[in-house]
């Protein structure tokens, strides 16, 4: 995802270089005029290769090993954590558990920043006020975040419904059934920010006139927005969507500050448990194994999920 | 012409961001460079010797001061030597210095507990062997050999103290309670604190070291003391002992469920810190633990740390004569085997086992230091447990799993956690713990 941009330049000359039947001097001339995009590559890539390709091959090898994750030698084990991880029970669970508070906060998280975005578009006093405002949990790392929260929630909250005269308010992290919710409502609020902002951009690159002849043609404000604005901000809503779910299926920090996985497990998610198979339980090449598949998994849901909502956008 | 001229834009483009990316590394060399320039100013004393700066690495992160004024005693006497300390938090400690290890950091000295964490380090080749140092003569035989790793000792025992529970001397006498001697008669003081509408036990369990540190208290020591299988853990994990053969898994069970049960509001929302403010301002009965909060209690409410706090061995048995106190190692020292300032990582050492840098750990820390003849007296509370010392009926139910790497406690307090909300059935614990077990032994 984030390398993205990257590559685009290097598209248009490997067209032109191999399209069509020309002769070895068109390819010669293309290779000196246009050679000096790959210039432009070397930086980028070669950042690219250190953060990620070679740790990942590095990765990789130590996924077919019974590494302790700190013994200087290597014993290759061939398949065994792959075939150990498909029948690991706790495996399951965590990913049952990520794509819960993944999916749970990507519908959350778009729903709340639309509303927000079509609030703070519209002619409301003091909405520059109101956009600084929302957007200012973004601002805050997770890590203090969780803590002001876990603050919140085991001695705020309690406090201040004491006041009101409700006792027995106890913090949600405490409590297997409330815990990921509690983490979700966090992640939440802190979450609305960045994609409020790409909402509002959108909104402000729908062409107005469109709006008006809609409104000439006699469509009510709810018309209006299903039929004109929902289809023109798909482009946003579809960077929107991928961003929130990649990221939240990503979640470590904010459930490692908060919760480190429990209470009962209920928040372990696959970073967290794959950290406590690495680190807690002495199993390197076993949490290298684990996170090979998050990996794929990852891929997976990102292909799947760019392919629908591609497909919804509307140009104009 | 123009083309070139592109290209050579492009070129010095390319060299700018290179340079900016070496002016990105070069610039805290040359932070640390002015930083070198005034800090002569404190130690321009002895100049003849070369400087050398020893990084310390330690888990007390929750006494940083306190150790920060025992190293601060080190350099008065080292002017040479400098010592960088890094505190890092217990939870994220072991995971902190081997990424740090692994990844080729030197960290000349740091703290390792004895057991299986120190033999871990010793097997990598991490830790130099500390066997015959001169200095090790400062400490009893039987402790160097409590701490010891196949015979040989890569480890400096520093401090240690008992893990017991604190009481409120003024809810047990209003109440007209004794201090209990049996597990009954804790549970049942207990219930009448809170019959009295006050809080039996202060857990703070959020934190998963709190109910860790208990649960991988009570279960070693039934399991060797009262059941007689002082070797369970050692079979456990090579595969020759069952969590479903050992009754007192069961019992340890049901007894974390009963706490759970007796404890503050909120047992898995509120951490460590939590509970260490809540027992100070007086409200709650007993907390389980060892003398870490007393520094936090005398500056919480010095009255109620000066003449109510008491402090007894926790009773694990029915059986008093078991019911010795638990005196567990707490930090040990070990330095790196690659270390290229040994001669001053070993003069740290020599500081740390000298009358002086054991009475700095007790005076500093609030603990107990393992060097011979370094003073006891570190709190009120602590003169309770004086008989306990003095006629040696102290016992370390760690070394029961001392050279073990399993790490089932943490596995085991999720499952426990499961069953204080009725997720799951004490049988089903057993069965999921030996499930976890086979997939995790060697």
């Amino acid at each position: 995802m984030e390398n993205g941009c990257g590559w685009a330049g290097a598209n248009v000359p490997l067209s032109r270089i191999f399209g069509g039947g020309a002769g070895m001097g068109l390819l010669r001339r293309t290779v000196k005029n246009e050679f000096w995009y790959v210039l432009f590559l070397v930086p980028g890539f070669s950042l690219f290769a250190l953060a990620l390709l070679i740790p990942l091959g590095m990765g990789i090898r130590y996924s077919f090993t019974d590494w302790d994750g700190i013994a200087q030698t290597l014993h290759y084990i061939g398949w065994g954590n792959y075939k150990n991880a498909l029948t690991d029970n706790d495996l399951w669970k965590a990913l049952l558990n990520t794509f819960k508070y993944a999916i749970i906060l990507t519908i959350a998280v778009n729903c709340l920043s639309l509303l927000f975005a079509l609030l703070l578009d519209s002619y409301l006093k003091f909405r520059n006020v109101f956009r600084t405002v929302f957007f200012l949990p973004s601002v805050i790392s997770i890590v203090l975040s969780g803590f002001i929260w876990s603050y919140n929630y085991s001695t705020g909250l309690p406090k201040l419904f004491h006041f009101f005269g409700f006792e027995n308010v106890t913090s949600p992290l405490g409590n297997p059934d409330h815990a990921l919710f509690g983490i979700i409502i966090i992640a939440v609020w802190q979450g609305i920010g960045a994609p409020m902002i790409i909402y509002i951009a959108g909104l402000q690159g729908i062409p107005q006139e469109l709006i008006e002849s809609a409104k000439i043609d006699g469509a009510g404000t709810g018309r209006t927005l299903w039929n004109i604005v929902l289809p023109l901000l798909a482009p946003s809503f579809t960077i929107n969507m991928v961003l929130t779910l990649t990221g939240s299926l990503k979640v470590f920090d904010l459930v490692f500050v908060t919760t480190h996985g429990g209470p009962a497990f209920a928040t372990e998610v696959m970073s967290t448990y794959i950290y406590r198979s690495s680190f807690a339980s002495y199993k390197g090449g076993y949490g290298m194994a684990l996170s090979m598949i998050f990996f794929v998994v990852l891929v997976i849901v990102t292909i799947i999920q760019l392919s629908i909502f591609r497909r919804r956008e509307v140009e104009i | 012409m123009n083309k070139k001229m592109i290209i050579g834009l492009c070129l010095a483009m390319l060299m700018l961001l290179l340079a900016a990316c070496g002016s990105g590394t070069n610039e805290p060399e040359a932070t640390k460079d002015t930083n070198k320039g005034t800090e002569p100013a404190a130690t321009a004393a002895g100049t003849k010797e070369e400087k050398v700066t020893l990084s310390f690495m330690h888990f007390k992160s929750d006494v940083t001061d306190g150790v920060a004024k025992i190293v601060e005693q080190f350099e008065a006497e080292n002017p040479n030597i400098t010592v960088e300390v890094q505190p890092v938090k217990y939870d994220d400690y072991y995971t902190l210095i081997k990424t740090k290890l692994a990844g080729g950091d030197i960290i000349d000295v740091f703290t390792l507990n004895p057991g299986g964490q120190t033999k871990l380090f010793a097997d990598g080749g991490y830790i130099m062997d500390l066997t015959g140092q001169p200095f090790l003569a400062n400490f009893d035989e039987d402790v160097l050999k409590g701490q010891a790793t196949d015979g040989e000792n890569y480890v400096m025992p520093v401090n240690g103290g008992p893990i017991a529970v604190f009481y409120n001397k003024k809810i047990f006498s209003d109440l007209g309670l004794e201090v209990p001697r049996t597990y009954d008669a804790l549970i049942e003081a207990a219930n009448k604190i809170k019959e009295a509408g006050k809080t039996p036990f202060a857990l703070g369990w959020k934190d998963g070291w709190t109910l860790g540190m208990w649960a991988s208290r009570d279960l070693p020591s039934l399991t060797a003391l009262e059941e007689g299988q002082t070797d369970f853990f050692q079979k456990l994990e090579v595969g020759q002992a069952k969590f479903a053969d050992n009754p007192a898994v069961k019992v340890t069970i049901e007894r974390a469920k009963k706490l759970f049960e007796l404890g503050n509001k909120d047992q898995l929302g509120v951490d460590y810190n939590g509970v260490v403010d809540l027992f100070s301002k007086g409200e709650v009965g007993m907390m389980y633990t060892g003398t870490w909060p007393l520094l936090d209690f005398e500056k919480k409410n010095p009255d109620f740390y000066n003449n109510d706090l008491g402090y007894f061995p926790y009773p694990f048995s029915n059986d008093e004569a078991l019911n010795k106190l638990e005196f567990n190692p707490d930090a040990s020292l070990a330095v790196a085997s690659n270390t290229p300032h040994k001669e001053a990582a070993l003069k740290f050492m020599e500081f740390m086992s000298s009358k002086q840098g054991g009475d700095a750990w007790v005076n500093n820390i609030k603990s107990l230091s393992y060097v011979k003849g370094s003073t006891t007296s570190i709190a009120p509370a602590m003169d309770e447990l004086k008989p306990y010392f003095d006629q040696g009926l102290t016992y370390d139910s760690q070394i029961y799993f001392a050279n073990t790497t399993l790490d089932w406690s943490t596995q085991f307090c999720q499952l426990l956690q499961q069953y204080f909300f009725n997720k799951t059935t004490p049988d089903k614990i057993i069965a999921d713990m030996d499930d976890w077990i086979s997939k995790n032994h060697k």
